[in-house]
């Protein structure tokens, strides 16, 4: 009885070994016909669609590089995606790393520990660096929160702004919104900060395939997008926003964010915050919300019953998969969406 | 294949991890069967949420402290608390449990900054570091001590209590020092196993175990033996089909556990 046992135990460890190998094996054969790539290309790897996007451009059909994108999550917000094996993988073989920066990527300091020889180019630093501190374009979002939660901060203890304010300080470096593609003049200093950055390694600085994709590309983008007269409708007006990428869509068309509450599918809002919104938006009289489908959803059907103010719903480009020409699809189809609603 | 795969160190610190972290489960998950405290270890792991919330207020970077700390305090305020015996001890861990999870949410998710700790729930081995190592090692060696000194004495307290207190042993201070035993494990590994998970693989190898044993040390062995080979089989086919490891483990504990139950409710 003893040794029926002890073979059965025996017998089953074999069992699951042998069936999850042969799975995963038939796994990888169906999933991995992609990956016997060209070792000598140099790898880069983007962390976001954006800055995929960005780099696919810059570098378009150069010989030598490869440009790999990590997973992408399918919900949920970029800062708390932590990366699969496939991703450490690929960052073990990448060269370059190009991340969008700005505390966007939760996991770049455990990348950077991991592996201190990739280089790293960090597109929102290059910006901070070029357009200086004082810049007016990016957006420090946290005192935007303070100002709406000024009446809660007052009256609490200090120890709880100490939690809120560490908490904080995850989610975003120096308080920073950092969906800074979502305004074009941004996104065209990414694609700059990139193609500089690739260049840097042609030491000669001649006129290269890189240096003439960037030309084209921001040629493209200054010609393609069309905001479809929004700059000036919505020039000085007020807009409230459910997601802080939307912030730099109101600035791109120089309207004023009066309000913002930034949703994500962890996001809780207190009755508080929410009466607080409305109030808001009917003080400043706001007439367009911008908001992200997936999780304004709801909010956006309660401000519509509640006031006068219409809801948009516009992509962030930051779920799903993109082609090197999605960037000036998508923001065209945004605006259009904006300029059908008022 | 193998070669390619141990070519990462991060593979390396990963599997070195989950030969640390599954025989202490396999091991102590088998006396926490025994005395019928699954729930308890469950409620452990969803204070963790607290344990962080405690370390922000009080401004502790290292939220580990924190959630040590606390996960120490919960677990031997439960075990006061079910000794007066005023309410069943199911329905006071339940209480507990809830009261602590809530109250964790609640701080956690002020400002809408749950996000950041979102992690924890589903747990990253792939992310240990060198440090955590080697917190792991003095956990896995204290409680590898502990359990050498206090084996026979706990066992006799989930046989029979009155009978344990008979024969000397002091009930008390040793259900104690195993519920602290607990919250130090459930408290270190949750980081890499996540909260909705941690349970599953303190009670599957135990479980399993207890389905074909026929006396402790059958129990104990075949424990650390299917505890051991799920988290090695879990982390190996989670790399190659890249999806996450904590799950991937309990599938290959479940599938163990089914199996052992219809072995041993034929015998």
């Amino acid at each position: 009885m003893k040794k029926n046992k002890y073979i059965f135990v025996l017998l089953l460890l074999i069992s699951i070994t042998v069936v999850s190998s042969l799975g995963t094996f038939f796994y990888v054969k169906n999933n991995n016909k992609q990956n016997t790539e060209d070792d000598d290309n140099i790898l880069i790897m983007t962390s976001c669609n954006p800055v995929y996007i960005a780099t696919l451009n810059v570098v378009g059909s150069t010989e030598g590089y490869t440009v790999e994108n990590l997973s992408q999550p399918t919900t949920g917000c970029l800062h708390d995606y932590t990366l699969t094996t496939e991703d450490m993988k690929k960052l073990s073989k990448a060269d370059i790393l190009v991340v969008n920066g700005g505390g966007m990527e939760g996991y770049l300091e455990d990348v950077m520990e991991a592996y201190p020889n990739l280089k790293i180019i960090d597109t929102y630093e290059y910006i901070e660096h070029s357009l200086g501190e004082a810049s007016d374009l990016l957006i420090e979002e946290e005192e935007e929160d303070e100002e709406a939660h000024e009446e809660e901060h007052h009256e609490d203890e200090s120890v709880s702004e100490e939690a809120h304010e560490e908490s904080h300080e995850h989610h975003h470096e120096h308080g920073a919104n950092s969906h800074i593609w979502m305004d074009e003049r941004l996104f065209e200093m990414q694609v700059a900060a990139i193609a500089n950055e690739l260049m840097g390694e042609n030491l000669n600085r001649e006129e290269t395939p890189i240096s003439n994709n960037y030309l084209s590309y921001t040629n493209n983008l200054n010609a393609e997008i069309d905001k479809q007269g929004l700059e000036k409708t919505l020039s000085g007006s007020n807009v409230a926003v459910l997601h802080e990428a939307f912030s730099y869509t109101a600035q791109s068309l120089g309207a004023n964010v009066a309000v913002s509450m930034d949703l994500d599918e962890e996001r809780q809002v207190s009755a508080g915050e929410v009466s607080e919104f409305i109030q808001a938006i009917q003080d400043n009289d706001i007439k367009i919300v911008f908001a992200e489908y997936d999780y304004g959803n709801a909010m956006g059907k309660l401000i519509e019953e509640q006031t006068d103010a219409k809801v948009v719903y516009l992509e962030t480009l930051v779920h799903g998969s993109y082609d090197a020409s999605s960037y000036i699809t998508i923001q065209n189809q945004n605006y259009k969406k904006i300029k059908e609603a008022l | 294949m193998f070669s390619e795969m141990f070519s990462y160190t991060f593979m390396i610190r990963a599997t070195i991890a989950i030969l640390l972290i599954s025989p202490l489960f396999g091991t102590v998950g088998t006396m926490i069967v025994q005395k019928r405290m699954a729930y308890f270890s469950d409620a452990l792991g969803h204070s963790a949420l607290t344990g962080i919330a405690a370390g922000v207020i009080m401004g502790i970077s290292n939220t580990t402290v924190s959630m040590i700390i606390f996960g120490i305090c919960f677990a031997l305020l439960l075990n006061y608390i079910s000794r007066k015996g005023l309410s069943s001890s199911d329905t006071l861990i339940s209480v507990f449990a809830s009261c602590a999870t809530a109250l964790g949410l609640a701080i956690l998710s002020r400002g809408g900054s749950f996000s950041n700790y979102s992690a924890i729930l589903v747990g990253d081995i792939l992310s240990i570091t060198v440090k955590e190592i080697i917190q792991l090692v003095i956990l896995f060696v204290v409680i590898m001590v502990f359990w050498c000194i206090s084996i026979n004495r706990l066992t006799a307290i989930s046989i029979h209590a009155t009978l344990a207190k008979s024969r000397s042993i002091s009930v008390r201070v040793m259900e104690d020092a195993f519920a602290v035993l607990i919250a130090l494990l459930v408290m270190l590994s949750i980081k890499w196993v996540g909260i909705l998970l941690i349970n599953a693989l303190l009670i599957l190898p135990a479980a399993s175990s207890r389905n074909i044993s026929e006396n402790f040390r059958e129990y104990t062995y075949f424990s650390i033996i299917f505890s051991v080979f799920s988290g090695v089989c879990g982390l190996f086919v989670s790399y190659f089909t890249d999806m996450a490891t904590g799950p991937m483990i309990v599938i290959v504990a479940s599938v163990i556990y089914f199996a052992t139950y219809i072995y041993g409710k034929d015998r």
